[in-house]
């Protein structure tokens, strides 16, 4: 093991002279030191800016470099993968700016939510360092920087506040000069779920050269803004991620395939691919019928696509599926030529009208419609069936595609049958009386038109 | 599909947001992968969804996420992130009509030139094109494989009407190749993050956490993860993420042919319109006409061998996608040499056999 593990004391700092980062990284070390971690444990991680200069004066923890404002994300992202480990040892450590925490925002207000085990230090001395001085969400107002010349007149956020907001348990506020820096670091780092200490600094390249700054005037900057300095009382008895998530994965029940029935040996009578359309509306279980004609073709050996359209917004307007089924696999699945039409509803018969599908219609095209509906002239096969009536507006769509099966020879109604019977309780009666009406609906005629 | 074969892969960590049409995949992670012992969850954006799943990758899991064009365009950093740090991690693209919001529930092929041009300095990211279901699943097996075994991100350009399209899948008949793991560091030597002795190897991986000290950055640097400027051997690293690539392009290269040799025709599609051009090649062989068929599975790198094999005697290229700016099409564009390339281009619907068929005869004319 190194003598140093941490920082070396010989370590020769990158920083401007007076620069609150040299203060950080030496109280940091001093923490690492105080709670024994191997470095190996530890992964810094470190944003963009004059903070991200840190990843070389640790050269026995791991360190990650990021982009900027997403070290939280990464470092996120490296605590969730831990909570896999048993027993857990990493701890990420993020060096971020008071610009990267202004960029990476929702990042600590997501892991703070989530709870997660990470250390962040917001190294905040009111302005982007590294770039040249400009300000930042949390530039005090009256300072001048590079981009507010005048004086800033956008009041900074309090991340503190933020973040309390976002149930963070562990947040603290503490000035880079103070000499127990080292023990609030160590705690946050000890807290196994996440933890924030901003730590107020001065940028003696820009800050100070730019405004009466000193360490006397930083403390009448954070009366002004109404800071409170020191840990701050925290939402207690939360969970951390970890707790959580174990708890989740224990009270979840072990995968194990559901046993599989083998169907019955059921002969499809369809000769050639057949294109079929069911138009009806949203809330009326169109789309679930169809899936169901779709798996008793499976049943009776046959290849099936489907697929659906409806509004953006999900629960209103029309419901269109689109069927193929062959007993060969399908390629194309477009809908040129329809063979059958299903409509159900006034929606699905406005619909296919206002997309194309209508004047596509052929003399060969079988259209199969509720009775309630006015049908406009067409050249198809017209076969008028009281669904709505007959079997509820909600069966309609199954009743329907039973009657379609049974006038257009696709597969036996066992086919029907043999997936009926797999379905859970209440829609198996439901799909079952659906079944029966078609029955009796397609009994006394055939086609009859208008 | 895409789900069970990130599972099948061993993916065990997945950050998700919803988005037409790839939420299907976020939601059935969300449900499996507790079971198969990962961890899936909600990130509060795409941009935290691909750095969760770096972050996870970079301690040694598999990691995916799914979006389409509009999430993509925020992950697009994070990619180049990927990249440069040589971290395995899987992109499922399921593209939808754009430009921007576009049409949420519209099938598209419009968003190739984003997955494969989105980073600086023109990188090779290794993209895979499903048309089924059944190929969702082998793809996005090979897309696992690839990306760790490169050490890259990579890929799964799906479409809403492959993503969105329920149909019959033969579990016996799946191609699914043997899984691979990323090659682990395993001691013995000083660790060398982004070492390689060659430009076209691959730098073993640590995980972060583990016994060896592991350094990352998303920063130009040397092989030992340093931070130079104006260093040569900082230039050799970035040409060395081109060239690990680049040197397996071939054996990276998947495509589905039905050749006639001989034909002056060659038809090219892939993703949803390679349904329509499969089947639109009967009734034109019927027809009279001799034309052969290329769908690349794998986009990028280009599968020049497969091309070059299918391009011999062959006067006049079709390329069907369902997009205006025929963006295959210019991509092979160099490699055509000076055969009459026609572009069967569509948007905001199917191309239909029958569009493909009519171009073709038209061309014989």
């Amino acid at each position: 093991m190194a003598e140093h593990p941490y920082l070396s004391p010989e370590a020769k700092l990158p920083y401007c002279r007076g620069c609150g980062h040299a203060l950080v990284v030496r109280q940091l070390s001093r923490a690492l030191e105080r709670l024994q971690l191997p470095p190996r444990s530890v992964v810094l991680t470190t944003d963009i800016g004059c903070v991200g200069l840190a990843d070389s004066l640790f050269p026995y923890l791991h360190t990650v470099h990021t982009t900027h404002g997403r070290s939280t994300a990464f470092a996120t992202g490296m605590a969730l993968a831990e909570v896999l480990q048993e027993p857990d040892r990493l701890k990420p450590v993020v060096m971020i700016g008071d610009g990267g925490a202004m960029i990476g925002l929702l990042h600590l207000a997501h892991a703070a939510q989530l709870n997660v085990d990470i250390t962040v230090l917001v190294h905040n001395n009111f302005l982007f360092g590294m770039t040249g001085g400009q300000h930042s969400a949390l530039t005090p107002l009256d300072l001048v920087t590079a981009t507010t010349p005048t004086g800033n007149w956008t009041p900074p956020l309090d991340l503190l506040a933020l973040l309390r907001a976002a149930h963070a348990v562990f947040l603290a506020r503490q000035y880079a000069t103070d000499a127990d820096l080292d023990t609030v670091i160590a705690n946050a780092i000890a807290y196994p779920g996440f933890a924030l200490v901003e730590i107020l600094e001065l940028c003696t390249a820009y800050s100070t050269r730019w405004n009466e700054l000193t360490g006397k005037t930083l403390k009448e900057i954070v009366t002004r803004q109404g800071y409170k300095v020191g840990r701050l009382e925290a939402e207690l008895e939360r969970p951390t991620f970890r707790e959580v998530y174990r708890h989740e994965l224990q009270s979840r029940p072990s995968r194990s395939p559901a046993p599989e029935t083998p169907l019955p040996n059921i002969q499809a009578t369809l000769a050639a691919e057949l294109r079929l359309i069911v138009a009806g509306s949203a809330g009326e279980r169109v789309q679930s019928a169809a899936a169901l004609f779709c798996q008793a073709a499976l049943a009776a050996g046959l290849y099936t696509t489907q697929k659906n359209d409806n509004p953006v917004t999900q629960g209103t307007g029309f419901s269109l599926a689109e069927i193929c089924v062959s007993p060969k696999p399908i390629e194309y699945t477009g809908m040129e030529s329809p063979d059958v039409i299903l409509v159900t509803s006034a929606d699905g018969l406005k619909e296919i009208q206002a997309n194309g599908v209508w004047a596509r219609c052929r003399q060969e095209t079988l259209l199969v419609m509720d009775a309630e509906l006015d049908a406009p002239p067409t050249p198809s096969r017209l076969l008028r069936l009281p669904l709505r009536r007959a079997a509820t507006p909600q069966r309609a769509a199954l009743a329907g595609l039973a009657a379609c099966c049974a006038t257009t020879s696709v597969f036996p109604s066992e086919a029907w049958d043999a997936v009926i019977a797999k379905l859970p309780g209440e829609r198996r009666l439901d799909a079952g009386e659906a079944l029966r009406i078609s029955r009796q609906l397609a009994a006394p005629s055939g086609e009859a038109r208008p | 599909m895409v789900a069970e074969g990130a599972l099948a892969a061993g993916c065990r960590f997945f950050a998700g947001y919803p988005i037409t049409p790839a939420s299907e995949i976020y939601e059935v992670m969300m449900r499996e992968l507790p079971a198969h012992g990962g961890l899936a969850l909600s990130a509060p954006d795409e941009i935290s969804s691909l750095c969760y799943c770096v972050g996870a990758s970079l301690r040694g899991l598999k990691a995916m996420t799914a979006t389409s064009g509009p999430g993509w365009a925020l992950m697009i950093e994070t990619l180049q992130y990927a990249l440069m740090t040589e971290t395995p991690a899987v992109i499922a693209l399921v593209q939808r009509l754009g430009p921007s919001t576009g049409g949420a529930t519209q099938g598209a092929q419009g968003d190739i030139w984003l997955a494969e041009f989105a980073t600086s300095g023109g990188y090779t990211v290794p993209v895979f094109s499903p048309s089924s279901a059944a190929e969702c699943y082998e793809l996005t097996l090979h897309a696992f494989n690839w990306s760790e075994r490169l050490r890259t991100p990579v890929v799964l350009l799906s479409d809403k009407e492959v993503g969105m399209t329920t149909e019959v899948v033969d579990d016996a008949a799946l191609a699914a190749p043997a899984v691979v793991e990323r090659s682990r560091f395993d001691g013995g030597r000083p660790f060398v993050p982004y070492g390689f002795a060659r430009p076209e190897e691959v730098p073993a991986f640590a995980p972060v956490g583990d016994g060896v000290k592991v350094t990352v950055t998303g920063s130009a640097h040397d092989q030992q993860g340093r931070l130079r400027k104006n260093a040569p051997e900082v230039i050799e690293v970035l040409r060395h993420l081109e060239q690990k690539v680049e040197a397996h392009a071939q054996e990276m290269a998947l495509v589905r042919t039905d050749l006639d040799p001989g034909a002056p025709f060659l038809l090219v599609s892939y993703g949803i319109t390679a349904r329509a051009a499969r089947q639109a090649l009967p009734a034109l062989r019927r027809g009279g006409i001799r034309i052969s068929f290329l769908q690349p599975q794998t986009l990028f790198p280009v599968p020049r061998r497969e091309l070059d094999w299918a391009l011999a005697g062959v006067r006049t290229v079709f390329v069907a996608e369902e997009n205006l700016s025929g963006q295959y099409r210019a991509v092979l564009a160099p490699f055509l040499g000076s055969r009459r390339v026609v572009g069967i281009n569509k948007l905001g619907g199917l191309i239909a056999p029958s569009e493909i068929a009519e171009t073709v005869r038209a061309a014989e004319a």
